[in-house]
């Protein structure tokens, strides 16, 4: 999300609510760079949606907002939404075993080590974006075609903040069936975190987390669209970036030849 | 019902010769046979093995120490819910020592306390009540000058088994809450090299300590246990998974409040802080008093008191979550993540605000975008 890739200008503005006036639309010479492979945003997407309904229907099991009346055999409702709940979390850890294979079957992006970008330059750009975000000024280094390090750590926390919570989440899962394997295989979390009601309150405090996660994530990438013009958003639904030929990028060689074109479009390739 | 009696269980008798002496039915010892057997879990198949392994039994000795307690696990065992045999077990094995129960004191019982120790050593039963503080060189709980962890460590050498009764003997109970001012500790804590069962609870069902010691006796050795050290027999289910409120949950009806509708109607106290879907332990089934009532039978949650520092982490006892501490107010954590939830919004709104401000700016400045040379497409903005 470094906010490089700088402001070409048109006269165009964009018509958002008039918002964007005086702002420009690009121009130049670009080139679609495709990195994001089909798997990887699948799962994103699925994980997406799943995260939703975790979050909805984990709140009613922390503090049920609907009551039922009448008799109670008459009414499943706890019992559902719990069903929801555990099924959803089933498909976001089949998100993670997707994503896990992509860590190895992906490309450079999307493998493992990208996932850690430990090196004293990603850390000078993570203070450097830091900077930029605070004081909205844009840097003058190269940009990165690919996830910032601030961008990168980011997502890694998320999924450390997913793993603590499916870890959590099966371990009290498991505690209706006591002897289980579920329920053995987890058996090291309440004592490591201090009893099953350490449990739930990190499960609940990190639910919190990945909402106030999800608000800033939606935002810079938005945020990003706005100022990179590179179409950050829809790199998630089509796989692949617009960049402009024009700029040096850190970790893609933009004179190579770019990965393919624009699936189906005419969109003009100036560079080809 | 028979009480503890004038005339005692003699060294030489076995258990069967000394009931028939008293007049208890080989019925009644039989039917007590296949509770106990249902109670451990074995089915009822196994009550003729019971029945031999008793009737067998020479009269076996109960050390019970008293530590840092409150006598209500004594109590408890006292109410066992089925009183003839209850009482019957407690009478028959010979309690050469507790606090509460025996006529004498000072130095003479005392002596008595060491001179049976010596002539069971290696086969008598140590059960504990009450915790162990360790802070100040443990004079907290002293009896008869000596420190409460060298009266444990003594017992424990000679015994054949040890019950860790109560939940003071299991992890220190309240007295070991935060901050734990007398550094009170559980027996497992002191004794290390010696099976443990820790019979849970604040206090615990009697049942459960007659039941172990049944097992002990029939089987010659402690029940199996879980990752606490209870025996699973009783404490292998969770409250929640045996509550008799269960259907409540799982229809989605809830007590609100202790003097709601809902509460009339008996339904589910989760939402008034029932600790039951974290806690393991037979109340739903043993029940309290000779079978009378439980907690949540009788409208109140649960409070977690069979697991481990309940008393931190079960707490507030009337709320779903613990709370988290925080600029000297204790605040919930929904209270907290929703402030963090809006901080991050409003942050977003103005960090966008910010953006979208110093973007025009910095375009128009940039590239000197003439205000007439608009194209068609951007009229209709």
């Amino acid at each position: 999300m470094s906010a490089t890739g700088a402001a070409r200008t048109g006269a165009r503005g964009s018509r958002l609510f008039g918002l964007g006036r005086g702002l420009s639309r690009e121009r130049g010479n670009f080139t679609w760079v495709y990195l994001w492979g089909a798997p990887l945003r699948a799962m994103h997407w699925v994980a997406a949606a799943c995260v939703v309904v975790l979050i909805v229907t984990g709140f009613y099991i922390g503090r049920p907002y609907f009551m039922t009346s009448g008799e109670a055999s008459a009414h499943f409702l706890m019992g559902r939404v719990r069903f929801i709940h555990f099924t959803a979390a089933a498909v976001l850890m089949m998100t993670g075993i997707v994503r896990v294979y992509w860590l190895f079957a992906g490309n450079r992006f999307e493998r493992l080590p990208a996932l850690f970008p430990l090196t004293p330059k990603n850390a000078r750009r993570i203070a450097r974006t830091t900077s930029e975000y605070l004081t909205f000024r844009p840097g003058k280094e190269p940009g990165l075609v690919g996830h910032g390090p601030l961008q990168q750590v980011a997502y890694t926390s998320l999924y450390l903040l997913v793993t603590v919570m499916v870890v959590t989440g099966l371990t009290m899962y498991g505690q209706s069936n006591p002897g289980g394997i579920i329920f053995r295989a987890f058996a090291w979390v309440p004592s490591l975190l201090g009893g099953l009601q350490l449990v739930r309150l990190v499960h609940h405090v990190l639910a919190w987390a990945v909402i106030v996660y999800v608000l800033i994530h939606v935002y810079f990438t938005i945020r990003s669209d706005y100022i990179e013009r590179v179409g950050r958003v829809s790199s998630i639904i089509t796989g692949g970036l617009f960049v402009s030929t024009d700029e040096k990028y850190d970790d893609y060689d933009i004179d190579e030849v770019p990965a393919r074109p624009w699936p189906g479009s005419e969109y003009p390739n100036p560079t080809k | 019902m028979i009480t503890p009696s004038a005339y005692g269980w003699t060294e030489s008798e076995t258990l069967r010769q000394h009931l028939e002496s008293r007049g208890v039915s080989r019925r009644d010892f039989l039917k007590f046979c296949g509770e106990i057997a249902v109670v451990l879990g074995v089915g009822a198949a196994a009550a003729p093995r019971i029945a031999r392994a008793l009737e067998a039994v020479k009269r076996p000795t109960v050390i019970w120490l008293q530590l840092q307690e409150c006598t209500g696990c004594v109590e408890s065992v006292l109410r066992t819910a089925d009183p003839t045999i209850g009482d019957l077990l407690l009478d028959l094995v010979s309690l050469d020592y507790n606090h509460t129960l025996m006529a004498g004191a000072g130095t003479a019982v005392e002596k008595a306390k060491q001179s049976s120790m010596a002539a069971n050593k290696g086969k008598y039963i140590l059960v504990v009540t009450g915790s162990i503080p360790t802070k100040e060189g443990g004079i907290y709980t002293m009896v008869g000058g000596r420190t409460a962890e060298v009266l444990v460590k003594e017992a424990a050498d000679g015994a054949a088994a040890i019950l860790a009764v109560g939940a003071c003997a299991h992890f220190g109970s309240v007295q070991a809450a935060r901050p734990n001012p007398t550094g009170a500790v559980g027996v497992r804590d002191i004794i290390k090299n010696r099976p443990i069962v820790n019979i849970a609870g604040c206090p615990p069902i009697g049942d459960t300590v007659t039941a172990t010691v049944v097992h002990f006796l029939t089987y010659g050795r402690l029940p199996a246990v879980d990752g606490e050290g209870r025996p699973l027999f009783a404490y292998g289910k969770r409250i929640h998974d045996q509550c008799t409120r269960r259907a409540h949950f799982d229809a989605g009806q809830f007590v609100q409040a202790f003097d709601d509708e809902s509460a009339r109607k008996g339904f589910c106290l989760y939402s008034v802080g029932c600790k039951g879907p974290a806690t393991f332990s037979p109340c739903p089934i043993f029940q309290w008093n000779t079978r009378t009532s439980w907690p949540i039978g009788a409208g109140h949650p649960c409070i977690g008191c069979t697991e481990p520092h309940f008393w931190d982490t079960m707490t507030p006892f009337y709320g779903r979550l613990p709370n988290v501490g925080g600029f000297a107010v204790e605040q919930r954590v929904d209270t907290i993540g929703a402030a963090l939830a809006i901080g991050a919004a409003a942050g977003i709104a103005t960090h966008a605000a910010a953006t979208v401000y110093t973007q025009i700016k910095r375009r128009k400045a940039t590239h000197q975008v003439p205000e007439t040379a608009t194209e068609p497409e951007n009229q209709d903005g």
